[in-house]
């Protein structure tokens, strides 16, 4: 699960799916690299845990949004890589679409300064 | 779960570790750029990844169909049904009826059709039949010179095998009695690959003038009239045909098997008939009355039989230009045995069958409709537990988890009602072939019930649309009311269409029987037979002279006549409607200055011998001239009753009266009749006594005691016919003790059973509509009602605005209407090119006429407007108010 500040939060479940899948736009990459890129975009607030991550990746790749190969890591480790296939870059677009809906939704009932008060506790 | 990953997971497995191994070795990596000691790399790279088993477990699950989660699912899905009782009822029924009657159905086709008879090597045995289509003969057995021609020095053919059926009186087991029996030549039960139950069969060593008379018992006579006795072997048992009677010892019982042609208590050999000894039998040409059973010769085709015979017919008739005119058309029918004795049956069962896959398809339709606004309902339902993380296929299995409970309690009543239905239909089948009385429930109706409940819950279980991925629908979750897409209402109706347009064909075919079945009702008999008694008074030769059977029948009409409420007895030889059929005897005849056209052969006439007071006892009026009396009889002079038709024929506008006529059929000769001119002294009226519906009919009456045989009473009595059997049959044995008195049964009656096997199909095929009828029924008003709850609101906003309640009813009737009217349409519309297809096929299939048709999408527009009735009345009565404020 990616680990914000709630470990559990089911809410939040299908969009580590998503940010795979996001993550994967500029490129094929294996699962380290995929989890690395996660952490360092979203300025370390992210943590991707490991035990979501690889039942998450074989997930997307059962339903054909992903699919992957064997190739040589960057240190040249033999390592499983992943490619967006075009079903994925669907999906994608529309995950993200639902997902600026859901952002701009919360935010409007949030209301920007309730928002920016819970921003500094 | 992907199935792939299902059958590989070992391997998947392995790779997981690679994959997570490389991840850890580059999380070390970037840890020791990081400047970390290596030990504390790996420490912090591992404590980083988390426990390895865990993620591989979750995999593996992933992958894997739990035992706990199949049956956590079943759980489920019973306790969510068991709160829509009944839903989970109606399915159950619907299902049950349509599963039952296939299984049913299908173990009957498979038993009577597909099962291969118990005969060695089945399907090396062959029947032989001939025709004449230009004398109407369609069906024809063989002579003993005919069978002598054929049956040599055959290629194709190892052996032939004859049959030929006798009435014997049988003497020596139980009481006197007549039993249908066959006589048989000693490689018939080589040729039929038939073994003996216990004891011997008969063999070539039976044969010829010499041997001792032997008789093999069937199965099904020895253990139902003899309980199987073993005993009974080596006992002797007195034959009485052809006015002699002849001993022969029981020498074996054959195993269970087909009868075919005809049940026969059983089997002799041909010493024991004296007539298949005599010169007419063996040297008559024209006297057929041998089956004739063939056995392929190994390798050899049954086109190849068929074509080596035809070959041989041909040159036969070639040499017999007398015998088989060219106009006759005479020609040798080969088949295999296994497919003549499911000749009739065939096509009845098929037929059977397609209507019980229809029968399936409406049953599947209204459960598919049942199940799908159950979804629909439960949309919401979907839309949270999807929301809260269950997958797609978690909420597929869900849903076929309820499908297999559903189909499951289905299969199990319908297998539960197959089991008695099986043996009502087996019953039913048992009139169109004689396989059908042997046939048991066997377990492969268990595996296609099962069969079929899993395909119905697979189809069910992708019935309804699960909420897609769509994130506006996801979103409108929260709204707690029903709201009906417009695909699902689409498909409802479809569903709906499909088993109003099923039913639809299904009651035009049960409408073409019922026609032809009240056709044949409403044909009144050509005479009043309720008050006529038959009974069968077979001959008794043993130790009597041909003049004292005759004085003996002539007591007895004497002495049934003194009963009081007796009006008329008198003799014959054939029971009309009966033993007509098997003593269809027509005959070639001329008479003196009768028109005739030039060229034209000799016309046939169905030869009937009568007693005196035949045409009173059966109330039918002498047209003109006198009956028959007592002094007409052997050596007095040759006299003939003859029907208006053959009058009319022959003498048109003269009276027929007094001329002469005399029959020139080769075949008389070896009847015992003579072809000495004989004189016409009275016209009858045309009784029909073979068809239900009275037909014209030539035909000529004789004496019985001129050249005629009796053997049957025709009793006229004022009251109860069947009120006097008893006095009659005590009057008779206090004559002869030990003479059979058999079958009393009014002609009314007998006729009534004629008609038997078409009020069978019509009750077996109206039922089979009725059901589809109610299920469609209620389907459709599923639809509506499920429609009409959906609509509620938009109901409320129109009464608010004041419609009727009354215009509202309109509405939703004129839905249901809608629904018949297309059903029926599509029904014409597939039914036409159906029945065409079927009418290659079947050659005397009914069409239903277009009155029938009419009839039948009437009928079945009512019934969807009595469907739509409920759900009408339930939206007439929506209260507006609370309707919107519902929502």
């Amino acid at each position: 699960m990616v680990r914000p500040v709630q470990p559990d939060s089911e809410m939040l479940k299908g969009t580590l799916d998503m940010m795979i899948l996001r993550t994967l736009v500029t490129g094929d990459a294996h699962g380290h690299t995929i989890a690395k890129v996660i952490e360092h975009t979203s300025e370390d607030v992210l943590e991707v845990e490991q035990g979501s991550l690889y039942p998450a990746l074989h997930r997307l790749e059962d339903r054909g949004w992903v699919s992957s190969y064997w190739g040589a890591s960057e240190n040249n480790r033999k390592a499983k890589f992943y490619k967006l296939t075009t079903a994925g870059r669907k999906q994608l677009i529309h995950e993200t679409n639902r997902w600026k809906q859901m952002a701009r939704a919360i935010g409007l009932v949030m209301g920007e300064q309730v928002l920016a008060k819970g921003g500094t506790q | 779960m992907s199935f792939g990953r299902f059958f590989h997971r070992r391997q998947s497995d392995r790779e997981l570790l690679q994959e997570m191994d490389a991840h850890i070795a580059e999380e070390i990596a970037d840890n020791i750029a990081r400047g970390m000691s290596p030990d504390e790399a790996r420490r912090q790279a591992r404590i980083k990844f988390g426990s390895a088993e865990t993620v591989r477990e979750s995999l593996w699950q992933q992958n894997t169909l739990s035992v706990e989660g199949i049956l956590r699912d079943l759980r489920v899905a019973v306790r969510s049904l068991s709160r829509a009782p009944m839903l989970w009822i109606t399915i159950t029924i619907t299902l049950a009826l349509g599963i039952g009657a296939n299984a049913a159905i299908f173990s009957i086709v498979r038993g009577v059709l597909l099962r291969p008879l118990v005969n060695r090597d089945e399907e090396h045995l062959l029947y032989l039949r001939q025709s004449a289509p230009g004398i109407g003969v369609a069906d024809e057995t063989f002579s003993i010179p005919e069978i002598k021609d054929i049956g040599s020095n055959l290629k194709t053919i190892t052996k032939l095998g004859t049959f030929s059926q006798i009435d014997f009186t049988l003497e020596g087991l139980g009481e006197p009695r007549e039993i249908t029996a066959g006589v048989v030549d000693g490689n018939y039960f080589d040729v039929m690959g038939l073994r003996p139950a216990i004891g011997r069969l008969l063999g070539p060593n039976d044969d010829g003038q010499t041997a001792a008379g032997a008789a093999v018992l069937t199965n099904h006579f020895w253990v139902t009239s003899l309980h199987s006795d073993p005993s009974v072997i080596g006992k002797t048992i007195r034959l009485g045909s052809d006015k002699t009677t002849r001993t022969a010892t029981i020498v074996g019982v054959l195993e269970p098997s087909i009868p075919y042609p005809v049940d026969t208590e059983l089997i002799a050999n041909i010493v024991t008939s004296p007539h298949h000894l005599s010169a007419t039998m063996v040297q008559g040409r024209e006297h057929r009355m041998t089956e004739v059973f063939a056995r392929l010769a190994p390798g050899a085709t049954l086109e190849a039989a068929r074509a080596e015979l035809q070959t041989v017919y041909a040159s036969m008739v070639a040499d017999h230009p007398d015998v088989y005119k060219s106009a006759d058309h005479f020609a040798i029918g080969v088949t295999r045995m296994h497919d003549q004795i499911n000749s009739r049956a065939q096509t009845i069962l098929w037929v059977l069958f397609a209507a019980s896959i229809l029968l399936f398809v409406i049953a599947c339709s209204n459960v598919a409709n049942l199940i799908l606004a159950r979804a629909v309902r439960r949309e919401t339902e979907m839309a949270v537990r999807s929301a809260l993380g269950a997958s797609r296929a978690v909420l597929r299995r869900s849903l076929l988890a309820e499908g297999i409970v559903l189909c499951g309690t289905g299969a199990l009543a319908g297998i539960a009602i197959a089991a008695p239905m099986v043996s009502v239909l087996a019953r039913y089948a048992s009139r169109f072939s004689v396989r059908a009385l042997d046939l048991k429930l066997d377990f492969t109706m268990v595996w296609i019930g099962a069969a079929l409940a899993l395909i119905a819950a697979i189809f069910l279980a992708f019935v309804p649309r699960l909420p897609s991925l769509d994130s506006s629908r996801g979103m409108g979750l929260a709204s707690g009311g029903v709201r009906i897409t417009r695909g699902s209402t689409r498909r409802l109706r479809i569903f709906a269409v499909t088993q109003i347009t099923a039913s639809f064909l299904l009651l035009a075919g049960a409408g073409a029987l019922l026609n032809t079945l009240f056709t044949l009702e409403k044909a009144r008999p050509p005479f009043d037979a309720s008050h006529v008694l038959a009974v069968n008074l077979p001959v008794m030769y043993y130790g009597r002279t041909p003049d004292q059977v005759r004085e003996f029948y002539r007591d007895v009409q004497d002495r049934l006549r003194a009963l009081p409420g007796v009006q008329n007895v008198a003799a014959g030889f054939a029971v009309p409607w009966r033993d007509t059929n098997d003593f269809n005897i027509s005959l070639s005849f001329a008479a003196d200055g009768a028109r005739r056209e030039n060229g034209q052969d000799d016309l046939r006439a169905t030869f009937r011998s009568v007693s005196p007071g035949f045409f009173d006892t059966l109330g039918v009026p002498l047209l003109e001239g006198r009956d028959f009396r007592d002094g007409d009889k052997d050596g007095a002079e040759r006299v003939v009753i003859i029907s208006k038709s053959v009058a009319d024929q022959l003498y048109p506008g003269r009276d027929a009266v007094n001329h002469h006529l005399y029959w020139t059929d080769g075949v008389v000769k070896f009847i015992g009749i003579s072809m000495e001119p004989r004189r016409i002294i009275a016209v009858v009226p045309d009784i029909d006594d073979e068809n239900i519906i009275p037909a014209p009919v030539m035909t000529i009456y004789q004496p019985a005691d001129q050249e005629g045989w009796t053997g049957r009473l025709f009793v006229r009595t004022s009251g109860d016919p069947y009120s006097l059997v008893p006095s009659i049959t005590r009057t008779i044995h206090d004559m002869a003790s030990n003479q059979p008195v058999e079958r009393a049964t009014t002609l009314a009656d007998v006729r009534a059973a004629v008609l038997t096997p078409d009020r069978l199909n019509a009750i077996v095929f109206g039922g089979f509509a009725i059901l589809a009828l109610l299920i469609s029924i209620v389907g459709v008003a599923g639809v509506l009602a499920f429609s009409v709850s959906g609509r509620t609101r938009e109901f409320g906003i129109r009464m608010a605005l004041g419609a009727q309640p009354r215009s509202i009813l309109a509405n939703v009737l004129l839905d249901g209407l809608v629904i018949g009217i297309i059903g029926v349409a599509a029904g014409v519309l597939i039914g036409f090119p159906f029945a065409r297809l079927l009418a290659k096929y079947v050659s005397e299939l009914q069409l239903p006429s277009a009155v029938t048709l009419a009839g039948c999408a009437l009928l079945i527009l009512i019934a969807s407007i009595a469907a739509s009735a409920l759900p009408g009345m339930r939206a007439a009565r929506v209260n507006a108010a609370e309707a919107l404020r519902a929502e």
